[in-house]
This record gives structure tokens, C-alpha cells and sequence, in this order.
């Protein structure tokens, strides 16, 4: 029914007579045939279907309407439909935006989560060069959008020579979301408090940015981590815990009130048609179960006039934190809880993958790539994925 | 001696021949002074204003020659990569590209009416109703 409103609102828009707002239509697509294999018989990513040739895993629709209400004041719709969902049409983002001043834009609504540097935009396949982005960086985490107000400015530096992009946002997110041996569970993210920056020349540029976040997940913990260190607990109560052992031990694990922190850095060149892009990740949730995950890519491409041929190398880790354990000292607990951590960190993977683009229309980009790796969870193991698609702006 | 000389000079003269300068015109009022910076921030939604601090519109073309060297001249982009980088504008709430028109004599209309516009266009294309303001 929500889908459905927004919708209908989306069509509003679309209908506003010429006198009221100038309305200005974009969109994006991707159409792409995919194909994901692993010896462990397990799709490594969730919106593959292992061994099956699928146009609709990663092939995806956009229609975007901004309408400008004159005055530095504009109306932002974009009606959002993958394959993934059964191209159930949603409304990504719904935002107003106001030009504070030449170079402050001020939007307030539902909006991107610039989590990482190209989350903005990671759906959009024709403004990267790669089939998907890296998966070990950019994971698609549902709370991509959210509902808040944000600051985007631009300052020129050294007298226009540098271009220096910030980004200030205030916001919440409330959904599911799906975690390792847990599945799918209701989360939210209150206060979110991000602030990313890029400093530009002609060919380079440097950027990072970082978001905390107050976790919302009581219903996590309740139904999910205490319910797993349970037997734990038990068995530690028969071998002498005492009850506030339990207590700081299931405080030590859970996620509640937590503090989540994300944070980003790297760096890209294009130059004299080579390219080169280095990003590196890293969250978690603080002083919890979660142990900090670890993630990088880096890729080196070279353009042949319309063809650019990219190679990259990407990482997603979950190395071991038994930090949370500080002050738990039965052997049994510290045992239950270096257990739980092993289960949620246990999808760490790593893979190289290359990529070919091709220009063949100034807004249509047809892709191909070849991609392999291996992920430590012994269901998948090693796997592959190969795609052929056209990604295009309009 | 006078064969390399005459050999360098038919060169030069045919690169010349082949490097055509794009012409940017702006409003016969406009007393803006532009250099090849200012102009492709302007394009590239980077600059909102001249150098006089009064508002500019930008307006581009859909293609044509005169795209064709402006695109090499100044932005040093091709189409697609210069839509590429506009849909990551776009897509993300933070501009949009300068309105386009199909023809120079479109282009050379809007300018001569909208005090604020800048355009560019082929020299051949200038007439009296616009303003030279430079050429890349």
C-alpha cells in the first residue's frame, strides 16, 4: 500500500501543469544477464540464484522527476524498481531540496545514505566502469536511504584548482536486515551523524567520510543473540557464573544502545586514460559481539578511446575482536561469546575480477565481466560470476 | 632546407585546419571578460555564477561539431564520460546539466534574449544579436 502511495505521488508530479514547476526527467537502467556458480552449491550473493543464467538478479530501473519549484526550491521523486524485487516499484528517494546559497544545497526527506563513497550513486551502473561495484565494499545495505536532512556544499580551493564536495547529515533508518547465521531480523538506526568529504584536482581525487549511529535493536538481541548464547549461559550458571556474570556478559554481547561506526577513505585518478580506484572500509557495531569488518578494493583500468578494460581486487574480512570480552571472566562465557562472533564473521571472502566496458552510444554502456573468488564459508568455497549487460541514463 | 620549411608550414597549416576554436557568446550586455577555467566550471555546473558575481544559464548543445570541440577543447571529456559524470549529479540530488538545445541558431537565440545565458557555437555560426566573449 505504501509502494502504492508513493507511487501515486510519483504520477502527481510527473502531472503538475508547466505554470505550477518545471519538471525535469532522469532515469537510469541496467539490464544484465548474470550467472553465479560455487563449489559449495550456495549462491555467493543473495540476489544470484547459483547456476542459473538470470536477467533479473542485477537488472534494475529508474525513473527520477525533480521538479523545480523556481526560487532555489525543488521536489525530488525517484521511483526505484530491481529485479532482485520482483521490479516491485518503490520510491527510493522523496526529498525536498533548497539552494541555501550557490554552493549550499540543503535536502530533507528520504534520502541516499552516503555510507560509502559511491553509495549514492552505486546503483547507478553507467557512472562506474565495473558490471557491480566491488561487493566487499559495497554490499547493498538496505539502509541505503533513510529519512533525514543533509548538507551538501562545494568550495573551490587554490583558485579553482581544487574542488573540495562535503556532505552533513542528520537521520534514521528503521528496517530489517540480514546478518550471518541470524537471517533476516528487524534493526534501526537512530541518530545517524555522517559527515563525508571529497577533495578534487582535474585528475585525482581523495575522499573519506565516516556515520555513527545509535543501533535500535532490542528485538536483535532478544530474539536472536540472547536465545543463541543461551545454552552457554546455562551450562556457565551449573559450573559456578554467578547472575551478575550473566548480566555483563549479555550486556557485553548485545547490540542495543550500541554505537555503530562506519567509516571510508581512498582515492581515484584518471589520468592520461589509466585509471586507478583504492576504497577501504570499515564498521561495526562498538563494544559488542560485532567485531569490525574490514574491506577494501582496489582496481586499475586503462581506456582504449570507447572501451575501458578494468581489473580489480577486493576483500572483506571480519578479523577476530575479542575486546567485548574485557571483564568476562568465566571460561565458559568468554568460550560463548568468541562462538557467537566466529558465526556472525564467518562470511569473509576475497576475489579478482575483469571487467570490459564499452561506449557503443553516448548513454548506453554495454558491460561484460568475469569475476572469481573465494569465500571461507564452506557451503560456497570457491565461486565465480559472469554477466553481459547494458547499463544507460536518460 | 626550404623543402622542410615548406613541408613544416603545410603541417602546421593543416593542424591549424583541423583544430577549430569553439566560440562562447554570452548577452551583447554582458561585459564578463572568461577565460577557458571559468567556462568549463560553468559547464560542468561548478560555477553558478560569472565573474561579476551576476547568475549564469548555461546553455549546451546536443551535438554538432561545435559540441564535438567544445567536448575536446575544453572539457577534455568524451560524451560519455561526460555523462557519466553529470548522472553522478544527477543521481544524487546534486545538479543537473545545463538545458540543451539541437541547433546553433537555437543556442544563438536564447543567448541574444536572456541577459544571463552563455552559449557556445561554431565561429561561422556568430551574428550580431550575441557576443563574442572568447574562444578555446
Amino acid at each position: 500500500m505504501k509502494k502504492l502511495q508513493f507511487f501515486t505521488i510519483g504520477l502527481s508530479l510527473l502531472y503538475i501543469p508547466q505554470s505550477f514547476a518545471d519538471i525535469t526527467l532522469n532515469g537510469f537502467a541496467s539490464i544484465r544477464a548474470s550467472q553465479a556458480n560455487s563449489d559449495g552449491g550456495t549462491t555467493p550473493f543473495g540476489e544470484f540464484e547459483e547456476g542459473e543464467i538470470s536477467f533479473k538478479s542485477e537488472s534494475l530501473f529508474a525513473v527520477q522527476a525533480t521538479a523545480d519549484l523556481t526560487e532555489g526550491l525543488s521536489a525530488i521523486i525517484q521511483l526505484y524498481a530491481a529485479g532482485e524485487n520482483d521490479f516491485d516499484v518503490e520510491a527510493r528517494w522523496a526529498y525536498i531540496s533548497y539552494q541555501l546559497a550557490d554552493n549550499h544545497t540543503i535536502n530533507v526527506g528520504k534520502l541516499a545514505n552516503p555510507t560509502f563513497h559511491q553509495s549514492e550513486y552505486e546503483k547507478v551502473g553507467f557512472a562506474h566502469n565495473f558490471s557491480r561495484l566491488p561487493k566487499a565494499v559495497y554490499t547493498g545495505f538496505p539502509f541505503a536511504t533513510m529519512e533525514g536532512i543533509a548538507l551538501n556544499s562545494q568550495f573551490e580551493l587554490a583558485d579553482g584548482d581544487y574542488t573540495l564536495d562535503t556532505k552533513v547529515l542528520y537521520g534514521s533508518w528503521d528496517g530489517n536486515i540480514t546478518l550471518n547465521g541470524v537471517g533476516n531480523v528487524p534493526l534501526g538506526l537512530n541518530d545517524i551523524m555522517s559527515v563525508n568529504a571529497t577533495l578534487s584536482g582535474d585528475w585525482w581525487k581523495v575522499f573519506s567520510g565516516a556515520f555513527t549511529t545509535e543501533m535500535k535493536a532490542e528485538s536483535l538481541d532478544a530474539n536472536s543473540y540472547f536465545p543463541a548464547i543461551q545454552p552457554g549461559v546455562e551450562a556457565a550458571l551449573s559450573l559456578g557464573a554467578t547472575q551478575s556474570d550473566i548480566t555483563n556478559f549479555t550486556n557485553a554481547v548485545a547490540w542495543d544502545k550500541k554505537d555503530g561506526l562506519y567509516w571510508f577513505a581512498g582515492f581515484g585518478v584518471d589520468y592520461e586514460d589509466w585509471l586507478i580506484d583504492f576504497e577501504y572500509t570499515n564498521y561495526g557495531v562498538q563494544d559488542s559481539v560485532d567485531a569490525p569488518n574490514e574491506n577494501w578494493y582496489l582496481a586499475l583500468g586503462r581506456r582504449f578511446d570507447s572501451y575501458i578494460i578494468t581489473v580489480h581486487a577486493e576483500e572483506s574480512k571480519q578479523p577476530d575482536d575479542y575486546g567485548f570480552l574485557n571483564g568476562i571472566n568465566h571460561p565458559v562465557l568468554q568460550a560463548t561469546g568468541k562462538g557467537l562472533q566466529g558465526v556472525l564473521a564467518a562470511n569473509e571472502f576475497d576475489g579478482y575480477g575483469i571487467s570490459l566496458r564499452y561506449d557503443f552510444h553516448p548513454s548506453a554502456a554495454l558491460k561484460v565481466d568475469y569475476f572469481t573468488g573465494e569465500n571461507q564459508i564452506t557451503n560456497i568455497g570457491d565461486y565465480q560470476i559472469m554477466s553481459v549487460g547494458v547499463d544507460l541514463v536518460f | 632546407m626550404r623543402y622542410v620549411n615548406s613541408i613544416i608550414l603545410l603541417a602546421l597549416s593543416l593542424i591549424a585546419l583541423n583544430v577549430q576554436a569553439v566560440t562562447v557568446i554570452v548577452h551583447p550586455s554582458n561585459a564578463n571578460a572568461l577565460n577557458k577555467k571559468t567556462f568549463k566550471k560553468i559547464f560542468l555546473g561548478k560555477s553558478k555564477k560569472f565573474p561579476d558575481g551576476s547568475q549564469v544559464i548555461p546553455i549546451d548543445l546536443t551535438g554538432g561539431d561545435a559540441r564535438e570541440q567544445f567536448l575536446n577543447n575544453v572539457v577534455g571529456k568524451s560524451e560519455s564520460q561526460l555523462k557519466a559524470y553529470w548522472s553522478k549529479l544527477i543521481f544524487t540530488g546534486k545538479g543537473q546539466a545545463p538545458k540543451s538545445v539541437d541547433t546553433e541558431a537555437e543556442v544563438i537565440k536564447f543567448v541574444s534574449q536572456t541577459p544571463d545565458a552563455i552559449g557556445y557555437i561554431s565561429d561561422g555560426a556568430v551574428d550580431d544579436t550575441v557576443k563574442v566573449a572568447a574562444k578555446f
